[in-house]
């Protein structure tokens, strides 16, 4: 309560401009970093324009219009006060370990970029090498527990969807995610063979984006009813937006509203 | 054994959602040979409220009650780990005080989460006398909640960057109290269930998950410890102060139904000394971090995850900037578990189908979110 | 041969019997006689919400700055209010509070900058129409009234 009172700018976020505040494990020193980030997705950039990692700093072309100028001062200005008060693109690092060079050695250019964002890691490849990556990560660098399989929708960008692969290793005690772009209507391959995990996960993916899965055994709806007509985490849809001839047909109600 | 009998066919039986040991509103088709079950097949969604979906629209402040709303004999645990991946983003850590403060009230509500199973699971195989006594302990825990933060079971206690509210006069020495009184009660408990010859024999070997089976579904918290694997995210990595608390990860190795009431009960045990510890040393200062009255992360994206009491819960936020988050997944330990309903049913009896549901430990809230 | 014995004599169910026997005595219950007799509410309950009038002077404390509303995830707070033309400060006309949609978080509390809007320890809400969780100014200042039931 007695923050809530204090008259300082309601509407501007506290000014973190006190780094020995921040956790020091936390943020992997962003500082020296920071430039390298700028630097190294604008290299991989120019050879794979549609698949651009939105981990990168290069903003994508659409959706930050403000992105440029934004990244632009941040580069001109200390790093040091650029890092907390993020770029419209994430601030994020490269990656680079022996898991990353290893994983580079077996994939070579399937995997896009090694990032690093808040301490925690995670690698963007292309969406055809996203189970072959799993696997190997399974089988020779102990990856075996799969946390997740989620999706977010970037609208405006020419890929939409970004599905994103939590793995963990009880023997590393290391958990890093994999996301790939795809286009509308591709239809990534299933990663059931390789975690059985996979196969409610990704249901749910299907159901909240209308994500098809190749190969994926039992490819239904899971949370809403089979005859639903929307995605609901798709952005066009809106809060308000909803199958209403579903809830009108099977609910006899007017709107789920 | 479906083969030996010409001419037996398969019955197919429909349990739930209205099924009362189903916890909820969960639907399981049985495909069942006599009393065997062939298999199962789990229709879920009933309580689906688009929590994600809600996030969307709300500021980062306004969806942290939403999240009690999932696991909601867990909100505390709920509200911690969403408060912890907007911190992460955020990049601030809660001060000192608040981490202790949380650590007192989630492992409490990991004792109150787990009464609630062990009174609903024992009321499961046909022991009712448990869930009154598991009520009338869990009453302590919420009624610290009540008097900490006004709210019993949804309690929305912390917020992002810290708490809320201050503890009250006579917090300490309640959670001592209770502390005290707990570990009585659970010796009670295991003297009514554990040597129990009807209990044990409904629960020995019944729906076994090796620790293989457990990596391979993703079945995390005590399911996974009761197949033999040590492993607490408290401790591999711990969040909000674990690491300086001394407790076991209580394992077991056949991962039964049984292990998995062993392991729960040894976790309360752990919980409190857990309290114990925390209360004895809670440090003076603030209780919130500067974190603003408008929360707005930078651009970025953070995985955060927490031992609930039902498992790994985890929260991937995506943050673009604005003061609402872009995209708020939740990774619900409920729904991942239950999806080995499956593995551990098949060729057991229609009457353990109701124990490995028990044992499950799922909350249908957090299932459909 | 003591796991025999123990088996033999029932010993496990004897053990959990005496548990509940113990529970018999006039001690241990604990149940509460809820409408007769009135549970005890934690100082910080958060329940009916209640609009705050100044004691001395009987005004609201209101400033009708709409924090509440704006914080609400709900958005179930409308507050109504006009421009004074004499003192040109905002005065509160109307304030509506749909205690139907309302989660009882706290957050319209803890927005209140001056401690006008109170959720209070009053947790008997219900009502016989959807209407009637609907509570307007005067309600909210008056308080609620004790459900009048049917029968």
């Amino acid at each position: 309560m007695p923050d809530d009172t204090k008259p300082e700018g309601a509407s501007a976020p506290e000014p973190t401009s006190e780094p020995a505040a921040k956790p020091g494990a936390e943020q992997p020193a962003p500082a020296e970093a920071q430039p390298a980030a700028e630097a190294a997705p604008a290299a991989s950039a120019p050879e794979k324009p549609p698949a651009a990692p939105a981990a990168g700093g290069q903003p994508a072309p659409k959706p930050a219009p403000a992105a440029k100028p934004a990244a632009a001062a941040g580069a001109a200005k200390p790093a040091a006060a650029a890092a907390p008060k993020a770029p419209a693109a994430m601030a994020a690092t490269p990656w680079e370990s022996d898991l990353t060079r290893a994983l580079k050695e077996e994939f070579g250019d399937q995997i896009l970029d090694f990032s690093s964002y808040a301490g925690q890691n995670f690698l963007a490849a292309k969406p055809e090498a996203a189970v072959p990556i799993l696997e190997s990560l399974k089988e020779i660098h102990d990856f075996d527990y799969l946390v997740d399989v989620t999706a977010v929708h970037w609208p405006d960008k020419p890929e939409p969807f970004e599905i994103v692969y939590i793995v963990y290793s009880f023997a590393r005690n290391e958990r890093i995610r994999m996301k790939i772009r795809i286009p509308e209507g591709y239809k990534p391959r299933t990663a059931v063979p390789v975690h059985l995990t996979a196969n409610w996960l990704e249901r749910e993916v299907y159901d909240m984006f209308g994500v098809e899965f190749e190969g994926h055994p039992d490819m239904r709806r899971i949370l809403l009813p089979e005859e639903w007509e929307t995605f609901p985490l798709r952005k066009e849809n809106s809060i308000l937006k909803m199958d209403q001839h579903w809830v009108q047909e099977n609910l006899g109600i007017e709107s789920g509203q | 054994m479906a083969d030996t009998f010409l001419d037996s066919t398969e019955l197919v039986l429909n349990m739930g959602p209205q099924h009362p040991s189903t916890h909820g509103v969960l639907r399981v088709i049985l495909k069942l040979d006599g009393e065997r079950v062939l298999g199962t097949e789990c229709v879920i969604g009933y309580l689906h409220r688009g929590v994600e979906k809600i996030a969307e629209n709300r500021t980062w402040q306004m969806f942290a009650p939403y999240v009690d709303r999932m696991d909601y004999v867990a909100a505390v645990s709920n509200g911690l780990g969403y408060c912890l991946a907007v911190e992460k983003l955020l990049g601030v850590e809660a001060p000192p005080r608040a981490q202790a403060v949380r650590v007192i009230l989630t492992e409490l509500n990991r004792i109150a989460s787990h009464l609630l199973w062990l009174g609903t699971h024992a009321l499961d195989i046909g022991a009712i006398t448990p869930l009154f006594y598991c009520m009338r302990e869990r009453e302590y825990v919420l009624n610290i909640y009540e008097k900490y933060c006004g709210a019993r079971l949804t309690t929305h206690a912390f917020r992002i960057g810290g708490l809320q509210y201050e503890t009250y006069e006579g917090f300490e020495k309640e959670c001592l109290e209770f502390c005290d009184l707990f570990e009585k009660k659970i010796d009670e408990y295991e003297e009514l269930l554990t040597g129990n010859r009807i209990w044990q024999q409904r629960l020995t070997g019944v729906g076994i998950l090796t620790a293989e089976d457990c990596k391979e579904y993703g079945v995390t918290g005590p399911m996974l410890r009761a197949a033999g694997v040590k492993w607490d995210i408290r401790k591999a990595q711990p969040y909000s102060g674990y690491e300086k608390y001394d407790f076991e990860i209580p394992v077991r190795e056949n991962g039964d139904t049984y292990d998995r009431y062993i392991v729960r009960m040894q976790e309360m045990r752990q919980s409190v000394r857990i309290v114990r510890q925390a209360v004895a040393d809670i440090p003076a200062g603030p209780i919130l971090a500067k974190v603003g009255k408008v929360i707005k992360p930078p651009v970025g994206e953070a995985y955060v995850s927490i031992e609930a009491p039902k498992g790994e819960l985890g929260y991937y936020v995506v943050s673009d900037g604005s003061t609402q988050p872009y995209r708020v997944r939740i990774r619900p330990p409920s729904f991942v578990n239950l999806q080995a309903l499956d593995k551990m049913c098949r060729g057991a009896l229609v009457a353990d189908v109701v124990a490995i549901i028990g044992t499950t430990d799922i909350v249908l809230g957090e299932v459909d979110r | 041969m003591k796991q025999l014995l123990r088996k033999v004599f029932l010993a496990d169910l004897i053990e959990g019997l005496r548990v509940t026997f113990r529970h018999q005595h006039p001690k241990q219950i604990v149940t509460e006689q809820y409408p007769q007799e009135r549970p005890k509410i934690g100082e910080r309950y958060r329940g009916a919400p209640r609009l705050n009038i100044n004691p001395d002077n009987g005004e609201t404390l209101c400033i009708a700055c709409d924090l509440c509303a704006l914080a609400c995830p709900e958005n179930l707070i409308v507050v109504g209010w006009e421009r004074n033309p004499e003192t040109k400060k905002k005065e509160l006309v109307t304030f509506t509070y749909d205690i139907s949609r309302c989660m009882f978080c706290g957050l319209c509390e803890d927005a209140c900058p001056v401690d006008a809007l109170e959720l209070t320890q009053d947790f008997e809400m219900a009502s016989y129409t959807r209407e009637g969780a609907i509570l307007d100014r005067q309600t909210l200042e008056n308080g609620l009234l004790p459900t009048r039931y049917r029968f």
